[in-house]
């Protein structure tokens, strides 16, 4: 009963005193969205922290994954506060960069 | 569609907790017949785009089905996916580029990427529709030989 449980979605956050991180893992579909946008919603915010989704283990995104994290950029951007991912599998580097969504992830500079 | 054509066909109810299914599916046959990691993954987004689509836009609230037929020719797969709910709205705008790739953040919409995915995943995209009808999606891709199978 082990083989499909990496495939099902699943959200882990972890703060400190600078950041959010949010570790997404397994298949972030339209099944999702709304238990993906629900657990965003209170961490988009939050404009004292950076704001970081890790996707180490992120199978799959749909367009519908791509347009809550462009709906998140757009908040994010609007509130003059930061917005990264991290650690973007191949599969899904290569769908960010067909829709265009990744020009927006581009590594932001230090703020010193 | 030639004689050495073998079909397998899904029939589900068209809600968002079945498209995993299409996907798993898609992955048996496709892996079965050769295709690359790459290119199933590639098919895995486009038909999981085209079910998005009779999820969200052909039925609305009431519960109705979704075929997926896949065509299983000796070097081409098609997946035909086809509901009777009425059509979407954004077929129309189809021939637009709706990436982001040209546009400021502040002016991007969400939406009418799932069309384009389609279109640059597959080899060849069809979509017949028509008012009340339904609409009938088919996705191609062709075997390429040389890659690496999985």
């Amino acid at each position: 009963m082990t083989t499909n449980k990496n495939e099902k979605f699943n959200v882990v956050t972890e703060m400190d005193e600078r950041a959010c991180t949010v570790f997404l893992s397994g298949e972030m579909d339209l099944s999702v969205a709304p238990e993906f946008r629900l657990v965003m919603e209170p961490l988009v915010g939050e404009a004292e922290q950076d704001l970081i989704i890790n996707m180490k283990d992120l199978k799959y995104i749909d367009s519908t994954g791509i347009g809550i994290l462009l709906s998140i950029l757009k908040a994010r951007h609007g509130m003059n506060a930061s917005f990264t991912v991290e650690e973007v599998p191949p599969q899904i580097q290569k769908l960010f960069e067909m829709t265009g969504i990744a020009k927006f992830f581009v590594p932001q500079e230090n703020s010193q | 569609m030639n004689a050495d054509t073998q079909k397998v066909v899904l029939n589900l109810p068209a809600t968002a907790e079945f498209v995993d299914v299409v996907r798993l599916n898609l992955y048996g046959i496709a892996s079965k017949m050769g295709f690359s990691y790459e290119d199933i993954e590639d098919m895995k987004v486009a038909v999981s785009e085209a079910c998005n689509n009779s999820v969200l836009y052909a039925y609305g609230q009431e519960g109705g089905h979704v075929e997926v037929t896949f065509e299983v020719g000796e070097e081409t797969l098609s997946i035909i996916v086809e509901d009777e709910g009425e059509s979407f709205e954004s077929v129309k705008d189809m021939g637009q580029n709706n990436t982001l790739h040209d546009k400021d953040l502040h002016d991007v919409q969400i939406g009418g990427l799932g069309f384009y995915l389609m279109q640059a995943l597959m080899d060849n995209v069809s979509i017949e529709n028509s008012a009340g009808q339904g609409t009938r999606v088919i996705l191609s891709k062709n075997l390429a030989l040389s890659e690496e199978t999985v």
